[in-house]
């Protein structure tokens, strides 16, 4: 329950205006960004309908329209368009709906885990192999060897990654539909959706800094390059 | 409860606050009009220059000054908004004026023995619009003409700093700044109040010293900004400091800069750039001087003058590029490009923007008015409550703190939609500690010194217990002007924190407060400069006339005809007297001696018109005939 601060009455938390006097509420502790922009909690989004509601309430919600209003009005106006642009922008990229769907479900965030070393078990094989083959090409690369042949080389370990990351990219589509599809499932086989989500998504972000090792080593390469060849030329 | 507060009255206004010209606007029955003077003039150089009695020009008369008094002039001001010394000493080699400050804090600006921050300066500019502004009004029979409120508009790729700087400067000319909005946003409105339509929209914003490139899309009335970039140190001036640069090479004189032949060849190499944009080959052409004796000459072609500009032109493509990239879109992707800002006329950065967005882009309206057209229409917006149209911009900088090892944690990433929210929770490193540090950021880099340091403040009051058990939210707000604001509270104990912001290089209210009580003690001799300026022009016009009339053809005879003994030596002593007092400052002395002259010339006025009447009409009787 919310209360308007305009009139003292009650209105439910998922309304943005006031039942009884019509004025703006304030926000209060709100956490669904679905509920908020009228979507039901669905990972398969419609970008058009997200945009046109999007555009809908910040015709509502926003200062500019505010301008004359009272000071607990204003403060709420600035409040919801705050939260409706957070929200839009969390909503419209695939993987940070996961993620907010994953907290509104109760589950800890996969960026709680971010910091940890733990290697997701599924990837433990290609993490070795990949760490091997990048301290090869650093110590080569230090001691001077053929920039050109290295590239190549770090070019060849990255393809089982990116294939890895596709992989786990057709993996999230495929959870996402299948969460979309569980409404009337049990609570057990929901949550095991989730669970599922959410170890894609840890396995998502250690790739993605898989990937970024050798997007720097790729840098380094690319610096050692230049004076390489004026050496030798 | 909203009826019981007061009605404000006064009119509201959009004010484009430009580096090299500024204007004003407002919407005149749901059409936005720019304010012109007497000779339809719309630009109001953002030129400033104190008079030897400590009076201020602005506008024409400032830049008029530029060449008589250079060194109490100052022009460009907009590149100084919320910098430091460290960032404007490459700008400050080739100004008249003086630029100071102490490392990490405002800029100074020097200027004979007084000293102003850039807001102050920007004041007087702004001062002199809301002057032009109610002039307006008054002259329409407005009863209520006093300009209270404006909608200031800064490039879209300025900092929080800037911004602040902006409002501040808003606040020392005595206006309510209803809103800063970006430029390019602000011309996009202005030209989607005549094409309803949707699409995405590509604002190519070049101006006197800042470049911006806002991607924008429009549907159901919503201009919504998907994203921005730029560069706040881009634009004509450095066009014509690089041309100012070649000249000064090829004029192998004494190495001591004398600012008044810098400023000659400046307005040389300016018309110079003007005229290339009409025609093929022009001359640099700068009179002779003491410094330079012969004076200087050179033809110069729109080829050689591109080739030469073209590295600076150049400089606009990446952040097009990134913007385009942020957006998720490819060049083909954009309906429509429109170009905003005078360096826009340059044929060159026009062939790069239609050459980059595969379209000829749109320039129906002038790039000089369109911004404070759109401002106009957003100060509309806010105070009349239409609401057919709406802005959503973005923040053009990711805000992020200071974290371990000088690393910055991105908080709200850069071309978030504002207003936009972002928190982070800190805990305590040491038993008992009741207060933190924290420093907060914007830019792109991931190390705290490639980034703007716009503030740092001092978490207080946080309980104490043992580390690391403390859980203080600090919460960040970016306003719908770009502007921050920081909350926080220890979640535990549900305590609110006090927080006192240090702006790294902005004004804090004690300072902003001391210099209104400073405007208000100068706001008479900045009244009495007007009142000055305009008694001086009355004469000059007097004079003139009275001039004209001597000189005719026809004056001989109508002495001796008409005129009473010793009549014209009255006039012409009348006239001597007032010449001689015109240069003075004493504006009591030039109205009695305008006076004067008026009442020696009034029976010579009449007698002349009568004889024109007279001319007239037996003219046309002979056509008659």
């Amino acid at each position: 329950m919310l209360e308007c601060r305009s009139c003292g009455a009650g209105a439910p938390v998922d309304e943005h205006f006031c039942p009884q006097c019509s004025r703006i509420l304030a926000l209060g502790r709100h956490g669904d960004y679905f509920a908020f922009l009228g979507l039901p909690r669905k990972l398969v989004v419609d970008a058009s309908e997200l945009e046109r509601r999007f555009r809908e309430l910040s015709r509502k919600f926003h200062p500019d329209y505010f301008y004359n209003a009272s000071p607990v009005e204003r403060l709420a106006s600035l409040e919801r368009s705050s939260y409706l642009n957070d929200a839009y922008r969390a909503l419209k990229n695939p993987v940070t709906r996961i993620e907010h769907l994953l907290a509104i479900e109760g589950l800890p965030s996969p960026k709680s885990e971010e910091g940890t070393a733990k290697v997701p078990p599924s990837l433990l094989e290609e993490v070795f192999a990949l760490n091997e083959e990048l301290d090869g090409i650093r110590e080569l690369r230090e001691s001077g060897a053929d920039v050109e042949a290295l590239r190549v080389r770090l070019e060849r370990a990255r393809h089982p990654i990116d294939a890895r990351r596709e992989q786990h990219e057709r993996q999230l589509e495929e959870l996402s539909a299948r969460w979309d599809n569980q409404e009337g499932a049990s609570v057990a086989e929901r949550r095991a959706t989730l669970d599922a989500l959410r170890e894609r998504l840890l396995e998502r972000n250690y790739i993605n800094n898989l990937l970024a090792g050798i997007e720097r080593e790729m840098t380094s390469l690319a610096a050692s390059a230049g004076p390489g060849a004026g050496s030798r030329g | 409860m909203r009826g019981l507060e007061p009605e404000a009255v006064g009119k509201v206004v959009g004010i484009d606050l430009g580096t090299t010209n500024s204007l004003v606007a407002y919407v005149e029955n749901g059409r936005p009009v720019v304010i012109r003077d007497e000779s339809g003039d719309a630009l109001v150089p953002s030129v400033v220059s104190v008079g030897d009695d400590g009076t201020i020009f602005v506008g024409r008369e400032g830049q008029r000054r530029l060449l008589s008094a250079p060194s109490r002039s100052v022009y460009s001001v907009k590149r100084f908004m919320g910098r430091g010394i460290e960032d404007v000493r490459a700008d400050a080699g080739l100004l008249p004026f003086s630029v100071s400050g102490a490392p990490g804090g405002v800029v100074r600006i020097g200027v004979a023995d007084r000293e102003f921050t850039p807001p102050e300066i920007s004041a007087f500019v702004l001062r002199e619009l809301k002057h032009r502004a109610e002039e307006h009004f008054r002259k329409q029979g407005e009863f209520d003409f006093e300009v209270d409120r404006a909608v200031i508009t800064v490039p879209a790729y300025f900092n929080d700093a800037q911004r602040t700087a902006t409002r501040d400067a808003g606040r020392l000319a005595g206006l309510e700044v209803l809103r800063i909005i970006n430029e390019p946003t602000a011309a996009s409105l202005a030209y989607g109040l005549d094409k309803r339509n949707r699409g995405t929209v590509a604002v190519y914003d070049l101006g006197g010293g800042t470049f911006d490139i806002s991607i924008l899309k429009v549907e159901d009335g919503v201009f919504q900004v998907l994203s921005t970039n730029g560069d706040t140190h881009l634009g004509g001036d450095d066009i014509d400091r690089l041309m100012v640069e070649t000249v000064l090479e090829e004029i192998a004189g004494p190495k001591e800069q004398d600012a008044a032949t810098v400023e000659a060849i400046r307005r040389a190499v300016i018309q110079a750039k003007w005229d290339l944009s009409d025609v093929d080959e022009t001359e640099i052409r700068v009179e002779p001087s003491r410094w330079v004796h012969g004076g200087y000459r050179k033809r110069i072609t729109r080829a050689e003058f591109e080739h030469m500009i073209r590295p600076l032109v150049d400089r606009t493509l990446a952040p097009c590029r990134q913007a385009l990239a942020d957006a998720g879109l490819e060049p083909k992707d954009i309906d429509e490009a429109v170009l905003v800002g005078g360096s826009t006329r340059i044929p060159l950065v026009r062939r790069l923007v239609e050459e980059l967005f595969g379209r000829a882009p749109h320039s129906e309206l002038n790039p000089d008015e369109v911004v404070a057209l759109g401002a106009a229409i957003q100060a509309d917006i806010l105070v009349s409550g239409r609401r057919e149209m709406l802005l959503l911009d973005v923040t053009p900088l990711s805000l992020g703190i200071e974290t371990m090892g000088g690393v910055v944690s991105k908080i709200i990433m850069r071309n978030s939609t504002i207003p936009a929210t972002g928190s982070e929770t800190f805990t305590t490193g040491v038993d008992n500690q009741t207060a933190v540090d924290i420093h907060v950021l914007q830019g792109e880099r991931e190390l705290v010194v490639d980034n703007r340091s716009l503030a740092r403040f001092r978490l207080r009051g946080i309980p104490p217990m043992p580390a690391g058990l403390a859980r203080v939210q600090v919460q960040f707000q970016i306003d719908a002007n770009g502007i921050l604001s920081v909350t926080a509270h220890e979640l535990r104990t549900d305590i609110e924190q006090t927080i006192e912001v240090k702006p790294s290089y902005g004004l804090t209210d004690d300072e902003v407060e001391r210099m209104l009580l400073d405007s208000f003690e100068h706001a008479e001799a900045d009244f009495a400069a007007r009142l000055l300026i305009e008694e001086r022009n009355e004469a000059e016009s007097v004079i003139l006339a009275t001039e004209k009339t001597l000189r005719a053809p026809g004056f001989a005879e109508i002495a001796e005809r008409d005129l009473a003994p010793g009549e014209q030596q009255r006039i012409e002593s009348a006239l001597a007297e007032l010449k001689a007092v015109l240069g003075s400052d004493n504006r009591d002395l030039i109205h009695d001696k305008t006076h004067a002259l008026n009442d020696a010339t009034k029976h010579l006025a009449e007698v002349a018109m009568n004889r024109s009447v007279q001319a007239a009409l037996s003219g046309r009787n002979v056509n008659e005939m």
